[in-house]
């Protein structure tokens, strides 16, 4: 077992590196890209001022709360983006013109050697330092919170990362049946859009689908809520079992799909 | 010699819906879709013994790539048994995986915006090769291919030939023992083909690799090649000698001629046999034995313009091998 992650720990390097190389072939992209993660996490944050300015809590968060959720969702994001977010992006090219076949012959876990392809570090930092941002602006104004949250809080990004990856695999294993994946991975995006906002606000069916089914209430909500001093045991601990479940049940979907693999020829 | 690969009436068939043309027919496919089967592999049976080099010849869509594929465990196979180096290949057990590589003509597998270098670091880690190997591996690679100038640049500013020997170069890192190459040749021009054919040669004799090939020019496995099997339709017609199978099936040479003037000369039987007669061009085929002299007869009795000597297309040596 350990000598498979640090197996990994070294690809992931190498992959990193390889990718740093491309992405400086590429300079000027580079600043755009993050320019408008700024804008784009801007505009959620206007939006939450402007309903701030008419309540003082949504489903008991308030308004610097609230900002640490976004500044979450932020650094949830950036590290999909490290690990396998663009690699499901280019999955539906991969198998559209067969070059997938690369993935199913090296000594590597297809997944993980798809994800490897792709990391961009690039293409997302803009999110990751945004969110960082948000972060600290937050806490600066919350009083009720302590560092003893702080290792529970990088756990909990761990498992919304599982959960994340968990769901991406399940949704994206669809592409080995219909071939395109650009609309499977606009179903991901409003997964991760929505995931902004506070899972208190669902209620009675709601919770339970947004909790176990579509876990859009783990990813950001959770994590926040352990930073915030508002997360109890209990539901800690059924989070990191909801992760791991998704994470199983992602890795065995992917599993079965890849059999259905059919290459393009040429 | 020990068995290198094996499969025993090895099947594939794939699934695909029919669409008729058309936006009505697309539209249509959206409610109602009649699922209909290819049958690409229908039992092929092979054994390909340790070190042997085997062209696998067939037109377009013979079935040649669905075997490669599933020996190098990219399909899954609907039925029949395989085994490579004692792998179930579709198992991708990664034991096997660094045993073997698989290089496609048509798929680029190193990175397009970095030099091939690069790449070739990346190998070394994914197929976890040492340090004192690697670099054994990569001195006698580069000399061998000819490309210690070429892989410190972008592989995307190479050309088709140049980008083939690195490819090749990237998946013999890892000292394979099992190679499979698929239509390595395809696109290329005759010199660099040429060349690829005897890198490709001189690799196998050297490293005594077991190298299954792909090609549809005869030309490559001709050169290559003392054992071809050709398909046809999913099924092996012939397994033997590259010389039995040019001695009795591919005999023949095709002239094209193209005339500076008029003539009005019947007898153009005695030369070949008249594929096609045009007013001022004519194809014929021609024993292959003793090409050089029918030339030679026609320059000095036609008003040749231009003359060109073409191999039979593989069409052409199946139909012969249907019919005897």
């Amino acid at each position: 077992m350990l000598r498979i992650i640090t197996r990994y720990l070294r690809l992931y390097k190498a992959f990193l590196f390889q990718s740093l190389k491309e992405d400086m072939t590429y300079r000027s992209n580079f600043l755009t890209l993050v320019v408008m993660d700024i804008g784009l996490v801007s505009i959620s944050v206007i939006l939450f001022k402007v309903i701030y300015g008419h309540v003082n809590t949504i489903a008991g968060w308030t308004f610097h709360q609230s900002i640490i959720l976004i500044g979450t969702v932020g650094i949830v994001r950036e590290m999909a983006y490290l690990t396998f977010r663009r690699g499901f992006l280019e999955l539906g090219n991969h198998i559209r013109t067969g070059t997938f076949d690369i993935f199913m012959v090296r000594p590597i876990a297809s997944n993980l050697h798809l994800a490897m392809r792709h990391l961009s570090l690039s293409e997302s930092l803009g999110e990751g330092i945004t969110g960082i941002v948000l972060i600290v602006y937050g806490l600066i104004h919350l009083n009720n919170w302590s560092w003893i949250s702080f290792p529970l809080y990088i756990l909990l990004l761990f498992n919304s990362l599982m959960v994340y990856y968990g769901f991406s695999l399940i949704i994206n294993s669809i592409v080995f049946w219909v071939v395109r994946s650009q609309e499977l991975n606009t179903i991901i995006y409003f997964f991760m859009e929505t995931s902004r906002y506070p899972a208190d606000i669902y209620r009675g069916i709601g919770k339970v689908i947004f909790t176990f089914i579509i876990p859009i209430g783990i990813i950001a909500t959770v994590p926040a809520s352990a930073l915030t001093g508002r997360l109890g045991w209990d539901f800690a601990i059924l989070s990191l079992i909801i992760g791991i479940s998704f994470l199983g049940i992602g890795l065995f979907v992917w599993k079965m799909s890849i059999e259905h693999y059919s290459s393009a020829s040429g | 010699m020990p068995i290198s690969i094996h499969t025993k009436n090895l099947r594939k068939t794939y699934d695909y819906f029919k669409k008729e043309a058309g936006l009505t027919g697309s539209i249509k496919s959206l409610f109602w879709r009649e699922k209909l089967y290819n049958e690409a592999l229908k039992g092929i049976s092979l054994e390909i013994e340790e070190g042997e080099l085997v062209g696998f010849l067939g037109p377009n869509g013979a079935g040649k790539t669905t075997t490669l594929k599933i020996l190098s465990g990219i399909l899954y196979p609907s039925g029949g048994e395989a085994s490579v180096l004692g792998h179930i290949p579709w198992k991708r057990e990664p034991a096997y995986q660094k045993q073997f590589s698989i290089v496609m003509g048509q798929k680029n597998q190193l990175w397009w915006d970095l030099p091939a270098q690069e790449s070739f670091t990346l190998n070394r880690e994914i197929y976890e090769i040492e340090d004192k190997t690697y670099n054994y591996n990569l001195e006698e690679l580069t000399e061998l291919f000819d490309i210690k100038d070429l892989i410190d640049i972008p592989v995307r500013k190479l050309s088709m030939g140049q980008r083939m020997k690195c490819e090749l170069a990237a998946a013999l890192l890892h000292s394979p023992k099992v190679l499979f190459l698929d239509e390595p040749t395809i696109g290329l021009d005759i010199i660099s083909q040429d060349k690829i054919i005897n890198y490709i040669e001189e690799y196998n004799r050297l490293k005594k690799t077991t190298v299954l090939l792909t090609s549809h020019y005869m030309r490559d496995v001709e050169r290559l090649c003392k054992r071809v099997i050709v398909i046809n339709h999913g099924a092996i017609i012939y397994d033997g000698s590259v010389e039995n199978l040019m001695t009795t099936y591919a005999d023949h040479k095709i002239i094209r001629l193209r005339f500076y003037s008029e003539f009005t000369v019947n007898g153009l039987e005695k030369y070949g046999e008249v594929l096609e007669r045009d007013r001022l061009s004519a194809v014929l085929k021609t024993g292959k034995s003793n090409i050089a002299k029918t030339t030679s007869i026609i320059l000095n009795d036609l008003p040749v313009e231009d003359l060109s000597v073409e191999d039979v297309e593989i069409e052409d040596v199946i139909k012969k091998i249907f019919t005897g």
